[in-house]
C-alpha cells in the first residue's frame, strides 16, 4: 500500500528527462558557460569537489569526498571586510552574488546545504553565506553505492534525495533519470534540451534506490535519540572516548553541517590596513571554549568531544528544527582512532 | 544587505581610571543615524573592535536612558582590552551592538531586588542599578552587595553615595586590604555578606553577575538558603566571535549566549544536559 502510494507521488512528480551519459560533455560544456562548476574529482584513492572544466574530469561514481561541497559556501578562510587607519571597516566584499553550480553532489551533503541555509538565514542573515548562497544552483545525484561508512538511510537523507536540488540525476546504466526540483533546473534542462523521460523510468529509479538501500554497513536508530542523550550525558562511553580521542578536529574540519569559526585580524605590513577573516573553527579543539585571563569552560577532552555529538544529535533540533548529522560517515572515515558516531550511539543503546 | 558584522566607527568622549587595570569609556557614533537609532537594554553587550587587534564582547556600563553616549568599563586582561590602554579621548576605534537579552527590569516591578557583584561584574549591573535608582518607587528593598579583592579594586565608588540616597542598600566586602589602603567595612568573600543582607526569598529576585566561582557560590549558598533557581538571574560569560549566533563559541546546549543570554534564569541553566556554574542544585 505505501509503495503504491509512493508510486502514485512519484508519477505525479514535475517533468522528468533522460541525459545520455554520451551527452554528458555536451551537457557539462554548457554549464560551464554561464557558472562557476564544482563537482567531484578524484585525487589518488579520494575524491573531493573542484572547479570543473570538462565533463572528463568528472568521477561521478565517486564515494563521499573527503571535505563536503559546504567549502564552496561557507570557505574555510574568509575575508569579512578589510580595515584601515581612520576609515575602519570599508571594502564590504560580501555582496558579491556568484553564479556557480555544484554538480553531482550526493543527498546527504543536499540536506546538509538545506540545514546550513537555516544556520546562516537563522534571526540574523548572514550576508557572505547567503550572497553566495543565493548564485548558487545544486545539481544532485542520488547514491547507487554507498560507502562503508554512510548511514544516511537511517536519518533519512540517503541514498535519495526529496527536495533542495535544482536537477536531480540518477544513474540507469546508460542514461542518467533528470528530475527538475525548481525553475532554473527546469530551464537548464530546457536550455539543454533533454528529451523528457517517460514516467515507468520512475520505476527503475525506485528499483535501483532499493537496492542501494540494502548496502549499508552502518545504521544509526533516532528513535528518542535527544532523550537518550540526555539521560546519558555521564555514561561510562564518555570517560573511554576522552582516553581514546585525541582531539584534533578532523571530524569536524570534514563535517558538512559544522558552522563555527574563529575571527582574526591580518594586518598589512604597513600596519595601517588590514583585513578581518573568519577560519573554520572546531569545539573539539582545546581553545576553543577560553575566554580572557585563561578560563576554558570545556577544559576535558569528555566535554569537547559530548559538545560535538550532542551538538550534531540532540540540540541541533531545538536551535534549526532538525539533526544536525545528515550520516554522510565523514568523521568516521577521517578519524585517526576509529571513533564512530554510530558505535557511540549503539553502544549507549546497549546493542 | 545589511552586514551584522560591520563595526560603527565610533570616538572616545570621555575616560576615566577606574582601579589600576579598569577604565570606564564614553563612546558616541560617529554616523548621526547610528549614533540616533542605537539603544540597548540594561545587561546587553556590544562587540568591541581594535581594528588590527581584534573583536572582543564587552557589557555596556551605562544608564540606557542616556544610550547616545554609552559606557563600557573595561579591565585591560585580553588581546582587545590590553590594546585599549593606549587609546585617547578623541580616538576612534570600531563598535556594534547591543546584543544579547538583558536584566528585565519589567520582572522586578513590585519585588525586592537583591543585587549579588564581584569584582568587574559590578560594571554589566550599573545599568540595572541606575533604572532602579533611577524608578525607586516602583521597587520594594534593593540590596547591593559587591566584593572586590582590595578596596583599590573597587568599582564605581564615588557612586555609592548617590545610589544610597536614592534609597539602595549597598554592602561592600573586600578579601583582603593591603596596610597602605584604609578599610571600615566587611572583609571576606561576597558570599559572607548574606548573613549582613535584608534580603529574604520571599518576593526578591537576585542579579548576580561576577568571576564563574564566585557566582557557582553565590548560586550554591541562595540556594541553600531556600531561594529558589527562578529567582536567581546569573549574567554568563563565554567566548563570542559574532554577536549573532554564527561563530557558534558561545553554545551551552541548544542555547547561544549570545543572543539567549548573556543573562539568563538560573532555572533555565539547571535544564541543560551540560553543567553551568558547576551545576548547584542540579
Amino acid at each position: 500500500m505505501v509503495i503504491a502510494r509512493n508510486l502514485e507521488a512519484m508519477l505525479q512528480a514535475s517533468s522528468i528527462a533522460f541525459l545520455p551519459k554520451e551527452k554528458l560533455n555536451d551537457f557539462v560544456g554548457l554549464l560551464t558557460e554561464e557558472f562557476l562548476l564544482y563537482g567531484p574529482v578524484q585525487k589518488k584513492t579520494e575524491f573531493v569537489f573542484e572547479k570543473i572544466e570538462n565533463a572528463a574530469q568528472l568521477a561521478l561514481d565517486y564515494h563521499t569526498t573527503l571535505l563536503p561541497p559546504k567549502k564552496v559556501l561557507h570557505q574555510p578562510f574568509e575575508t569579512l571586510f578589510s580595515f584601515s587607519e581612520g576609515e575602519g571597516a570599508v571594502d564590504d566584499v560580501s555582496h558579491v552574488e556568484e553564479k556557480q553550480l555544484l554538480f553531482g553532489v550526493h543527498p546527504c551533503d543536499v540536506h546538509a546545504i538545506s540545514i546550513l541555509d537555516e544556520v546562516y538565514s537563522h534571526e540574523y542573515e548572514d550576508p557572505y553565506y547567503m550572497a553566495k548562497r543565493r548564485g548558487t544552483l545544486v545539481v544532485a545525484l542520488n547514491c547507487s553505492t554507498p560507502g562503508d561508512d554512510c548511514f544516511c538511510s537511517s536519518l533519512g537523507t540517503g541514498p535519495d534525495l526529496k527536495d533542495g536540488y535544482d536537477l536531480l540525476l540518477t544513474d540507469l546504466g546508460d542514461n542518467y533519470l533528470v528530475e527538475t526540483g525548481s525553475k532554473a533546473g527546469q530551464e537548464l534542462v530546457e536550455m539543454a534540451r533533454l528529451y523528457s523521460a517517460p514516467r515507468v523510468t520512475l520505476v527503475e529509479k525506485e528499483k535501483r534506490l532499493s537496492d542501494a538501500r540494502k548496502k549499508f554497513k552502518k545504521r544509526m536508530i533516532t528513535d528518542g535519540l535527544h532523550d537518550l542523550l540526555e539521560e546519558n550525558f555521564r555514561h561510562p562511553v564518555w570517560e573511554e572516548l576522552m582516553k581514546k580521542c585525541l582531539a584534533c578536529g578532523s571530524c569536524t574540519m570534514v563535517c558538512p553541517t559544522c558552522f563555527c569559526y574563529n575571527v582574526v585580524d591580518k594586518i598589512d605590513l604597513g600596519l595601517r590596513s588590514g583585513k578581518r577573516q573568519r577560519e573554520w573553527d572546531s569545539c573539539m579543539l582545546l581553545e576553543y571554549a577560553q575566554v580572557a585571563m585563561g578560563h576554558n569552560f570545556r577544559k576535558d577532552r569528555d566535554a569537547r568531544i559530548k559538545q560535538r555529538l550532542y551538538h550534531k544529535l540532540a540540540y541541533y533540533e531545538p536551535q534549526f528544527g532538525t539533526l544536525g548529522c545528515v550520516g554522510c560517515g565523514r568523521c568516521i572515515h577521517t578519524c585517526v582512532k576509529k571513533i564512530d558516531i554510530t558505535e557511540i550511539i549503539g553502544r549507549i543503546r546497549g546493542e | 544587505m545589511h552586514n551584522p558584522f560591520k563595526p560603527q566607527q565610533a570616538k572616545i568622549v570621555d575616560m576615566k581610571r577606574e582601579t589600576a587595570d579598569t577604565t570606564t569609556y564614553t563612546f558616541e557614533f560617529l554616523d548621526e543615524e547610528v549614533k540616533e537609532n542605537f539603544c540597548f537594554t540594561p545587561g546587553q553587550f556590544n562587540m568591541l573592535t581594535i581594528f588590527g587587534i581584534g573583536e572582543a564582547p564587552i557589557s555596556i556600563s551605562s544608564d540606557p536612558a542616556k544610550s547616545k553616549y554609552f559606557q563600557h568599563t573595561i579591565r585591560h586582561v585580553g588581546n582587545v582590552t590590553n590594546a585599549m590602554v593606549k587609546l585617547k579621548v578623541g580616538d576612534k576605534l570600531g563598535i556594534r551592538g547591543a546584543y544579547g537579552t538583558g536584566w528585565n527590569i519589567n520582572l522586578l516591578k513590585n519585588k525586592n531586588v537583591l543585587i549579588v557583584a564581584g569584582g568587574i561584574g559590578l560594571a554589566p549591573l550599573r545599568p540595572v542599578i541606575l533604572q532602579l535608582a533611577g524608578q525607586r518607587g516602583e521597587f520594594d528593598r534593593v540590596e547591593i552587595l559587591y566584593g572586590a579583592r582590595t578596596p583599590g579594586e573597587m568599582l564605581f565608588t564615588d557612586e555609592y553615595q548617590t545610589w544610597r540616597s536614592k534609597g539602595l542598600d549597598v554592602l561592600p566586602t573586600v578579601d583582603n586590604v593591603p596596610d597602605t589602603e584604609e578599610w571600615k567595612h566587611s572583609v571576606g568573600v561576597v558570599t559572607g555578606l548574606f548573613d549582613e543582607m535584608q534580603s529574604m526569598p520571599e518576593n526578591t529576585v537576585v542579579l548576580t553577575c561576577g568571576p564563574e566561582v564566585m557566582m557557582q557560590f553565590v548560586v550554591k549558598d541562595l540556594l541553600e538558603r531556600h531561594f529558589q533557581p527562578h529567582q536567581i538571574y546569573v549574567s554568563l560569560e563565554r567566548r563570542m566571535n559574532c554577536g549573532v549566533k554564527k561563530c557558534g563559541k558561545c553554545q551551552i546546549g541548544p542555547k547561544f549566549v549570545c543572543k539567549d543570554g548573556p543573562v539568563f534564569a538560573y532555572a533555565e541553566l539547571l535544564t541543560l544536559p551540560e553543567s553551568v556554574l558547576g551545576g548547584v542544585g542540579k
